[in-house]
């Protein structure tokens, strides 16, 4: 103890306020996120843990959401700016759809978000979102930003949260190209319910969505409840 | 909050120069890197990369983390590497003693229960090291043995250890223990054909994504007959 | 004087504003512009009208391009034409910096109209003296627009502002038809000018603008790009009608 307490006087100490409390931040209510391409699908999924720190305090929790028909967004962190952002994006993507008479396609969302995101550059909401969805020509898309919008946009999968660094080794090892719906939701599942296992901030079931041209499936997956 | 999380930060990213302007020594590095082990019904597989880094410097691309003891038992470490050294010229030390005072090798539980005892012996200034102790039990199956710096020990069917221990562990649960799988017989062991390949697959992932981990990939197999090693290419950058 | 004419934002009697409708007659003496939404793109061309044989009739810019996927042209006043060529592209700059692709041309013409509908309400300013045709291609295909000074726009097929309108929409009436290609249309849209030009018509007198429709350009790389015609290519275009 005496040590843990030398340690946290050494951090408060050595790192700059924001820079630790930006680290304590995006830890602060835990989760677990991941979405994957698949044969002309993709697949979301994340944990339903709310925890205030090592409390738990909801067991079904919403981080993924529907933005568009085909178009889900995840979002990871701080769960006031979860809510605040997803609030947000949902009023942009309705004033999108009234004035250009056409639903907002995954990449221009990822745009809207990003830009919505670094306009607060020097503020941030506390939160890593991901993005899946078909576009009108049925091609998947996936991406990822950090707090400020940078995107990323790679081909095969996209992680945040808590667990990402175990998301990571998990989809590295279980992903592969071509999967159907079915094999799709087998792999993000496995990926997700291994992950959330061996981290202590996120976990407690699970929802995925799998996206494809003819309907989204959403199925609650039961977890470890610890 | 874990020992290697406790310091990882501190020692690790802070660059020389300004842990020194601090005017403080500091006994501890963290040489990134990783290390695993599966046991089997009659076998083990170990496997660790060889990269040796310091923050973004690599020391070496191949500095082996996983030794072979004097007996068929392998240690493989992660962590700080000249505490890892040190350690295992203590254990070959005390168990070539042992030989000779008791006029046959050191058995695997043997040497695995003396790993512990001499990482508490440095219970207030320990070993930065995280050891996983692969060998053959007394009836011949696979054991493994992983430790915490100051030797608290539990025995196991596999472990991953080291910087990229949370992309690799969750994969062994997955892979090796069916964790997660509804229909799996989850006491089921794998073949050390199954194993030898979950090993590799796990380090081609993590060396995918970190950058403490890759170069080369040592495997040592143990078995009845005794020890195999193979030296495989892991992703340079 | 008409006490209604002075105040910008007092109606008269009879409802109209008049300083609108002065906005509209200074249209009205602009050089003529017309446009052409033809089956794979459209076409706007315009007179460039000068007071003295003295002037560079070639540097002449009559036409603009808004961004990548719209380009515009004016009947009236020519200063004001560039304060609006500023605005609409600041918009279209603002849409792109947002979603990272080029607006609508709906969206942009929405855009630009209340800017200029803006200028009848606001104090201290007046209306443009400028009547807009945009020319765009967007996911919905071609599509040409009217903004007038009052902020009123118009969908068009084919149509024309300025000078000879009246003659050159009833002209545009007997020549149009939905079928039209762009070669055709441009075609259309000289003959349409020089039905009430003043002179002899030649590649620099004119100013002509075509943007096309990629097949599978939607999806693909290649996006649609708004072109002015070199005098060369408008050259070519005369001979064929003489």
């Amino acid at each position: 103890m005496k040590l843990r307490a030398e340690l946290a006087i050494k951090c408060a100490t050595h790192e700059s306020q924001t820079e630790s409390r930006n680290h304590s931040i995006m830890q602060y209510n835990g989760s677990a996120i991941v979405a994957m391409v698949g044969k002309n699908c993709v697949a979301i999924a994340a944990d339903k843990r709310l925890g205030q720190q090592a409390l738990t305090v909801d067991m079904d929790f919403e981080k993924v959401f529907r933005m568009t028909d085909r178009t889900f967004i995840g979002l990871s962190g701080l769960a006031a700016d979860v809510k605040t952002v997803h609030d947000t994006l949902r009023m942009r993507v309705n004033l999108y759809k009234h004035r250009e008479e056409r639903v907002i396609e995954p990449k221009t969302m990822a745009h809207l978000v990003s830009h919505m995101l670094y306009e607060r550059r020097f503020g941030p909401y506390y939160i890593e979102p991901i993005i899946a969805g078909l576009d009108k020509d049925n091609k998947p898309y996936i991406c990822a930003t950090d707090l400020i919008g940078c995107l990323s946009l790679p081909e095969d999968f996209v992680v945040t949260g808590t667990a990402s660094d175990n998301l990571f080794g998990m989809c590295e090892s279980l992903w592969e190209p071509e999967l159907e719906p079915e094999d799709l939701f087998e792999t993000i599942s496995q990926a997700l319910l291994n992950a959330v296992d061996r981290d202590a901030m996120s976990g407690w079931g699970a929802v995925v969505h799998i996206i494809t041209p003819d309907g989204v499936i959403t199925r609650d997956i039961k977890g470890r409840m610890d | 909050m874990n020992f290697a999380e406790m310091h990882q930060p501190e020692f690790a990213q802070a660059p020389a120069t300004e842990r020194h302007s601090h005017g403080r020594w500091e006994p501890y590095v963290d040489n990134g890197g990783t290390s695993l082990a599966i046991a089997g019904s009659d076998y083990v597989v170990v496997a660790s990369d060889a990269r040796q880094s310091n923050g973004y410097i690599i020391n070496s691309r191949y500095s082996p983390k996983a030794f072979q003891l004097t007996n068929n038992v392998i240690l493989a470490t992660s962590g700080y590497a000249a505490d890892a050294k040190r350690l295992v010229e203590v254990l070959e030390q005390n168990s070539q003693m042992y030989f000779h005072k008791h006029e046959k090798p050191m058995s695997t539980t043997a040497t695995a229960q003396m790993l512990s005892n001499t990482l508490y012996g440095r219970r207030f200034f320990p070993y930065y090291v995280f050891p996983i102790l692969a060998g053959l039990d007394t009836e011949g199956r696979g054991a493994v043995f992983a430790y915490d710096p100051v030797g608290n020990m539990e025995r196991v069917v596999y472990r991953a250890f080291g910087s990229a221990a949370a992309l690799v562990q969750p994969f062994l649960d997955s892979a090796v223990g069916f964790k997660n799988q509804r229909n799996a017989d989850a006491t089921r062991l794998l073949d050390r054909e199954q194993a030898l390949k979950i090993a590799i697959d796990a380090f081609t992932g993590a060396a995918e994504r970190d950058i403490h981990t890759g170069d080369w990939l040592d495997i040592y197999i143990v078995d009845g007959n005794g020890v195999q090693h193979q030296k495989r290419e892991l992703k340079h950058d | 004087m008409d006490r209604y004419s002075f105040s910008l934002t007092t109606f008269a009697p009879n409802g109209k504003l008049l300083q609108i409708e002065h906005a509209l007659a200074a249209v009205g003496n602009g050089s003529t512009s017309v446009g052409i939404k033809a089956a794979n793109g459209v076409v706007i061309a315009t007179e460039k009208k000068t007071g003295s044989s003295l002037i560079d009739i070639s540097s002449l810019e009559h036409m603009a391009m808004v961004c990548e996927s719209i380009g515009m042209v004016y009947s009236g006043m020519g200063p004001d034409f560039r304060v609006l060529v500023n605005s609409a592209r600041k918009i279209a700059q603002q849409y792109r910096r947002v979603y990272m692709e080029d607006p609508p041309v709906r969206i942009l013409v929405k855009e630009l109209a209340s800017v200029m509908q803006e200028f009848t309400q606001r104090g201290g300013v007046r209306p443009f003296g400028v009547s807009l045709l945009l020319a765009g291609v967007d996911e919905r295909g071609p599509s040409l627009y009217q903004v007038d000074p009052s902020g009123s726009y118009f969908p068009w097929k084919a149509t024309a502002i300025g000078k000879n309108m009246v003659n050159s929409k009833t002209f545009l009436e007997k020549r149009f038809n939905g079928d039209m290609e762009l070669e055709d249309a441009v075609h259309t849209a000289i003959l349409t000018l020089k039905e009430g030009f003043e002179g002899q018509m030649t590649e620099n007198s004119i100013d002509v603008g075509i943007i096309n429709v990629i097949p599978g350009s939607q999806s693909g790389q290649s996006n649609p790009t708004f072109q002015r015609l070199t005098s060369a290519e408008i050259k070519d275009y005369l001979s064929n009608i003489l």
